[in-house]
Parts: structure tokens; C-alpha cells; sequence
């Protein structure tokens, strides 16, 4: 079953370009290494950033090994708390990926929904839904976040609220963006229920639902792929924007945003490593997302062949 | 009881500048088995008639007037979900570009048994082997490699015989064909005909062919109905159509196949185009083309007439005037 499968995609156009697109091939690798390091911290990591037990403060702001203070227990450094700068950047960029993954699944979800339905309905329903989705962007997801998250710390206090960081943050980020989705996928079944298959379809007898779903909506999915790429990559800049201001993942359980910030504060006094080391991780990251949705995009638009 | 009944059938287009008729006055029956042409230029109506038999018509499009009796029952007052059992299962259609009409990101097999899925109690195992049955029966070799194949994978003929495949699979009594052939290699458009009307008559399936060309209708036909913007302007058997054609227009579809022009010459054409909905001429909608037109054509809209078996309307029909013109040979494909 795999192996006829991996045969037909070895044949494929999307392979074919990915190999003779150096950028996209080093950008795969970086994110590759990322996802796995990252997902693997437990194995990796020398320490455990969450155990108490295994911290010291007398190790706090060690900088990391190839300068002069530096200690060869702690590869990058320390933080302020004397945790291990290298393992708490991989467990951390474990939960930004997964906040970022689980955001745009949610996003998907709903925009891929309401998208599909508005174009396919049409009339006042694809009127009121497309507006919905202005007002929702006439905000930004910053502001509804921030509002939302703080509005959520006040009423039932920080600690339920550590409890719940990781899903209150996939929450908001997700709700927030579902127009991305909407708007691309709506304009898609716009083009593609005109066309005859779909016609054919409806002749046979299938129901509304199925059409979309199962005729519609896998004609839309190289849009939706690039796209997703692309919103990973923005809803993990969002939960570190989040994070940085204080309103996403809470300091003992640090994700790239929060560990940026609490190093934020150091800066001043030398501790740069703190700050910078996850803030580089952080731009990589994303960067290597945002370059295989070019790559992605310049493969599936038939219409921009590139020489 | 006729497998259908269409009776004063109109269907109107809510536009911005107001309601357009699209068809008014459609009335054509069909026997169990039988073979109907429905024949017209661009523009006259043909494919609005067969989305509207299957109350497909899309908006702003809607029924607005006249009954559909579909082995007894009116179509037009079915429920949706009573519509949605109907179609794909006891009436089914096929397109003219077959390039179009299949989904190209599912297998042909997927395609296939999705008819099945929609209206049996079925499962994969035994849906797949009807499919497959039907496959051999439209005479696609190796049809378990088919099965599995994207239409980008096949043929444009193999392509056609698939549709052809699906629209068999159900047992539908009623199929109706959209100009089936237009879009064929010319050297295979005879074999997807006859494959179509041999399958048709094996099963004893009522056939609906819509096309602009009144050559094939002449061939594969028991009866005709020529359509002109909108109406039926003349409905009979085919040989009294073919011989003896009353309606001006319908002449002019005669004299414009090639057969009618000897090697060498022009071919006849109509002259003038067919007018738009919202731009119909007051009287006869053909009077401005018509060769004959008379003034009362430009003021009156004709009634039918009937004559011998056939119903025409046209003000001259019947006036023995008209001009003459050489039979057309009937041939059996």
C-alpha cells in the first residue's frame, strides 16, 4: 500500500521541483531537523526544564560554552532561573509547533467549513458569512487575543489559567485567522462549481454536503496547502508575540515567546544568550516555513512558471 | 403510460432587467424505449429543457410553469430529497465534454460506484463489481486497471465510454444526452453513438438526444422536436420532419447539412443569428431570418397547426408555396 504510493509521488512534478529547488531542499532539512529535535526533547534534552529538582539558581546566567565563563554542562548557556538554555529551547519550540499546528488545524477546520458553504450556498447566507469574516479581520488578531486571554486571566486567575495556557492560546489563535481560510477556499468553489463535473454530480443525485466535501472541496486543496504552510509559520509568531507580552505561555512552562521575554530583562545586564539564542531559533523557524510556502505556492500555480 | 410527459413546460430567468422566458411552452412525450431528438442552434433552449426535466435548473433559473410526467408522477412536485432519488437512479444524463464532467482529482472507479452508493444499500466490494461489469459491457479493455485510473489517464473516447458506464449502472429507464459526441475525435463519435443506442435498446432505455445537428437525429431517431428560441416550432416523427419539413426553419436546418450541397459549392446557411432572451423579436421569434415571413409574422405569434402526425408553428405551414427542395436521403447508421 506505502510503496506504490511513495512511487507515485518519486514521479511527481511537486518531488521533481522540490529536488532541483536548492532553497526548498535546505528549507525541509532546517524544518525537518526542527520538528524532530523538537518532538524528541525528552530524549535529547540533557535536562528537564520542568523538574525542579534538576535546577539550581546558583547556575543562573552562565553564557554559553565558547565564552570565557562559560560551563561545559550547559551548552548554550542558562537562563535566569539556571535552566539549561539548550533543552529549554527544545521543549519550548516543541510547544510553539504544537500550538502553531493545532491553531491552523482549528483555523482550517472552520474557514475550510464556512468557505466551502458560502461559495457553494451563495445568495444572502455567502453575504452574511463573507462579512462576518471582514469584521473579524477588521481586528486584529493581536488585539482580539490579548483582549480575550486577559479578559480570561482576570475572571478565573493565573493559575487556572497556566493550567489551560497551551489550549487557550490554540483557541484564540485559531479563531482569530478562520477568514484566511474562508476567503481563499470561497473563491476557489466559486470557480470550481461552475464547471461541469459538478453539473454531472448533482445530475447523479448526491446530496449537497457530499458535492462539497467529497467533489468540491479536494479541487481547492493545493491553495489550502500553501496557505497552511504559511499560517503555521504566523500562528507561531503570534503565540510568541502573545507569550512576550505575558499573555501566553507561562514562564514555568516557556515556550520561544515566553523564554525571549524572560530574557528581555537581562539584556541590559549582559545576559544577551537569554534573548537572542531563542529569539534566532524563532526567526529560522518561521523563516524555513515561509520559504516552502513559496516553493509550494510557484509549484501548484500552473500559471507562474519559473525558468 | 409515456415514460415522460412534458407539457407546456416554461422556465424563466429572474434577471436584473426583469424575467426572461427562457422556455415557454416546451409539450414532447416519450414511449418507453424510444428515441427523441431534440434538436436547435445555440442558444435555443435544448440544454435549459433537459436540467429542467431533471428540476435542475440553476438559479436564477426556476420553473414557472407546466408539468413533467416522469411514468405518471409530476416531477415538479416532488420534494427534494423524492427529486434527488430520482436522479442518477431512474433518469440519468450524460454531458457533451466528458473531458469536463469527470471530477479530475477522483479515481474512475470512485466516480463510478458513487451512483450506487447514493441510491442502494450497497457495499464497496459488491459496487465494484457492477462497475466492472458495466465496464466490459461499454467495451473498455482490462477494466480492473481502469477502475483505479484517473480520467487524466484515459482517453477522450475511453472517457465517454466511462459516463456512458455510469449512467448505465443504475438501470435508469430514461437517459438523456447532452450532444454526446460534440466533443470526440470525429473517427470515434459513430462507435460512442452506437454503442449508446445498441446499450439503449438492449435495456430498453428511453433515450433524450440533444444536438444541433438534425443529420444524426435523422439517423438514430424515431422522433424530433426542433427548438427555436424557446419553443418547439415543430415536433413529429423524424421521416415526415426529414421529407416533408413545414417549418421554415427547420428547412433551413435540412439545407444546411452538407449532404444537401453538391462537392464544390457554399453551404447553405440560416441566415442571421438566433436572438438573445432578452431581445426576442414580437411575433414569430424566427420571422426576422424567416425566408417566408409574411406580415402577419411580424405581429402575431403562431399557434400550432397539425398535420398528419406533426405539429408545427408557423403561420404558412401547410401552404403549398414553398419552395422545393430535394428529400434527404434516409440512411440507417
Amino acid at each position: 500500500m506505502i510503496a506504490p504510493a511513495w512511487r507515485r509521488f518519486e514521479r511527481s512534478y511537486l518531488f521533481y521541483s522540490f529536488r532541483r529547488d536548492q532553497v526548498a531542499i535546505i528549507s525541509f532539512t532546517i524544518l525537518f531537523i526542527f520538528v524532530l529535535a523538537s518532538f524528541s526533547a525528552p530524549l535529547l534534552a540533557p535536562y528537564d526544564p520542568y523538574d525542579p529538582m534538576q535546577i539550581d539558581i546558583m547556575d543562573s546566567e552562565i553564557p554559553p560554552v565558547w565564552m570565557e565563563a562559560g560551563d561545559q554542562r550547559f551548552m548554550l548557556g542558562t537562563d535566569a532561573q539556571g535552566r539549561d538554555l539548550f533543552s529549554t529551547i527544545l521543549y519550548g519550540s516543541r510547544i510553539s509547533i504544537t500550538i502553531g499546528i493545532f491553531a491552523v488545524l482549528l483555523q482550517a477546520f472552520l474557514g475550510i467549513s464556512i468557505g466551502l458553504v458560502s461559495g457553494y450556498v451563495g445568495g444572502r447566507l455567502d453575504n452574511f458569512l463573507m462579512r462576518l469574516a471582514d469584521i473579524q479581520l477588521s481586528f486584529s488578531t493581536l488585539m482580539v487575543a490579548i483582549i480575550f486571554l486577559a479578559v480570561f486571566q482576570a475572571l478565573f486567575g493565573t493559575e487556572l489559567y497556566e493550567k489551560l495556557a497551551i489550549l487557550m492560546l490554540i483557541l484564540v489563535i485559531g479563531i482569530a485567522e478562520w477568514p484566511q481560510y474562508a476567503r481563499t477556499v470561497r473563491a476557489n468553489v466559486l470557480a470550481e462549481k461552475k464547471k461541469e463535473y459538478v453539473d454531472a454530480v448533482r445530475v447523479i443525485g448526491l446530496g449537497s454536503l457530499r458535492i462539497m466535501f467529497k467533489h468540491i472541496l479536494p479541487n481547492t486543496l493545493s491553495p489550502i496547502l500553501v496557505i497552511s504552510t504559511v499560517q503555521i509559520a504566523n500562528a507561531i509568531v503570534s503565540e510568541a508575540a502573545l507569550s512576550f507580552l505575558g499573555l501566553g505561555m507561562p514562564v514555568t512552562k516557556p515556550s520561544l515567546g515566553s523564554l525571549i521575554n524572560s530574557g528581555f530583562e537581562f539584556i541590559f545586564s549582559g545576559s544577551w544568550w537569554i534573548t537572542i539564542i531563542p529569539g534566532i531559533v524563532l526567526v529560522l523557524l518561521v523563516l524555513v516555513m515561509n520559504l516552502l510556502g513559496d516553493f509550494l505556492r510557484d509549484v501548484m500555480n500552473p500559471k507562474l512558471y519559473k525558468d | 403510460m409515456s415514460l415522460l410527459e412534458v407539457r407546456n413546460l416554461e422556465v424563466t430567468f429572474a434577471s436584473r432587467g426583469g424575467k426572461l422566458i427562457a422556455l415557454r411552452d416546451i409539450s414532447f412525450s416519450l414511449e418507453p424505449g424510444e428515441r427523441l431528438g431534440i434538436v436547435g442552434e445555440s442558444g435555443a433552449g435544448k440544454s435549459v429543457a433537459a436540467f429542467a426535466i431533471l428540476n435542475l435548473v440553476s438559479r436564477p433559473g426556476y420553473i414557472s410553469g407546466g408539468e413533467i410526467l416522469f411514468e405518471g408522477q409530476d416531477l415538479t412536485q416532488l420534494s427534494p430529497q423524492e427529486m434527488r432519488s430520482i436522479r442518477g437512479n431512474r433518469i440519468s444524463m450524460i454531458f457533451q465534454d466528458p473531458m469536463m464532467t469527470l471530477n479530475p482529482v477522483l479515481s474512475v472507479g470512485v466516480q463510478m460506484t458513487e451512483v450506487l452508493h447514493a441510491h442502494r444499500e450497497i457495499n464497496s466490494e459488491e459496487a465494484r463489481s457492477r462497475a466492472l461489469q458495466t465496464l466490459t459491457r461499454v467495451h473498455i479493455s482490462s477494466p480492473e486497471k481502469r477502475f483505479d485510473q484517473y480520467p487524466h489517464e484515459l482517453s477522450g473516447g475511453m472517457r465517454q465510454r466511462v459516463v456512458i458506464a455510469t449512467a448505465l449502472l443504475t438501470e435508469s429507464s430514461l437517459i438523456i444526452a447532452d450532444e454526446p459526441t460534440t466533443a470526440l475525435d470525429v473517427t470515434i463519435q459513430a462507435e460512442i453513438m452506437d454503442l449508446l443506442l445498441e446499450l439503449c435498446e438492449l435495456n430498453n432505455v428511453g433515450l433524450i438526444l440533444i444536438t444541433h445537428d438534425l443529420g444524426v437525429i435523422s439517423q438514430v431517431t424515431q422522433r424530433a422536436v426542433v427548438m427555436y428560441a424557446g419553443r418547439v416550432v415543430e415536433a413529429g416523427p423524424i421521416r415526415d420532419i426529414v421529407r416533408d419539413a413545414q417549418h421554415p426553419y427547420t428547412q433551413g436546418l435540412i439545407d444546411a447539412l452538407p449532404q444537401q450541397t453538391s462537392p464544390g459549392k457554399r453551404l447553405n446557411q440560416i441566415q442571421g443569428v438566433m436572438p438573445s432572451l432578452s431581445n426576442i423579436p414580437k411575433g414569430c421569434p424566427f420571422n426576422p431570418r424567416c425566408p417566408l415571413v409574411m406580415d402577419e409574422c411580424r405581429t402575431r405569434v403562431p399557434a400550432y397547426t397539425r398535420i398528419g402526425s406533426m405539429r408545427i408553428a408557423c403561420h404558412a405551414a401547410g401552404n403549398t408555396q414553398r419552395r422545393s427542395r430535394p428529400h434527404l436521403e434516409l440512411s440507417k447508421a
